[in-house]
């Protein structure tokens, strides 16, 4: 849930809005929300295709150090950067498993194919990752 | 479209940090020389292997790089911790 969401549900908590208004206001955050900002145009079948993959690194509150990550990656970059994985030699293909799995993963490297690959980038664009700690993470598209 | 600027940023404790907006057309020329000369190389490398290695995958290798290249326009690292500051932005 983002900061926006939340606000409006504790608003409405709080009695300082009602249910209609705070429906209006969680329709409109959800129409410009996070990940979905003015870079992302619609495709053919009316899906949303984001141009950026965004990861961003805030201090929160308890920060001591203050760090600021704020990293932006061009989709079309992942792609082309992809295509290199027919170049991991077949030899490599058992450590990287063995690696996976010991991350908890049963992933055959020499089974992924490059539509595999295609489809997990196409569907990136569902996920928004926030993690509030002692720094706040965010991982979205935009 | 390839990208023409590149931005570095650069501090570390104690020394001077800085910045610095970088022609991009330079590194792509002399990329170019250096891949125009290093092509026979290559062919040779694909044509050697290309029954029992990597042979036709080397060929592939230059359309790739460029494919990259070509889409690194928009690409920003911003890392900017207590003292040190890294900026690297394609534009």
């Amino acid at each position: 849930m983002n900061e926006e969401r939340r606000k409006i549900l504790d608003m409405l908590a709080q009695g300082k809005i009602t249910v209609e208004e705070a429906e209006k206001l969680l329709a409109a955050v959800g129409e410009t929300g996070p990940g979905s900002g003015a870079t992302a145009a619609t495709d053919a079948s009316g899906r949303r295709s984001w141009k950026y993959l965004r990861i961003q690194v805030e201090p929160g509150p308890a920060s001591e150090d203050g760090d600021r990550v704020n990293i932006r990656v061009p989709f079309k970059l992942i792609r082309a950067g992809l295509k290199f994985a027919a170049f991991i030699p077949r030899e490599a293909h058992d450590r990287v498993n063995k690696a996976f799995k010991e991350k908890g993963m049963d992933v055959d490297l020499a089974r992924i194919t490059p539509q595999d690959l295609e489809e997990i980038v196409s569907n990136l664009d569902d996920m928004t990752v926030e993690v509030d700690g002692k720094d706040k993470v965010r991982i979205f598209c935009e | 479209m390839l990208p023409m600027i590149v931005r570095f940023k650069v501090k570390e404790p104690g020394r001077r940090g800085f910045g610095l907006w970088f022609p991009a057309i330079v590194i792509w020329i002399l990329l170019a020389a250096l891949m125009l000369v290093l092509l026979p190389f290559l062919l040779l490398a694909a044509l050697v292997t290309w029954g029992r290695g990597p042979g036709p995958r080397l060929l592939l290798i230059y359309p790739l790089v460029g494919s990259v290249l070509w889409n690194l326009r928009g690409l920003t690292i911003d890392v900017d911790q207590k003292d040190h500051v890294l900026l690297i932005d394609f534009i």
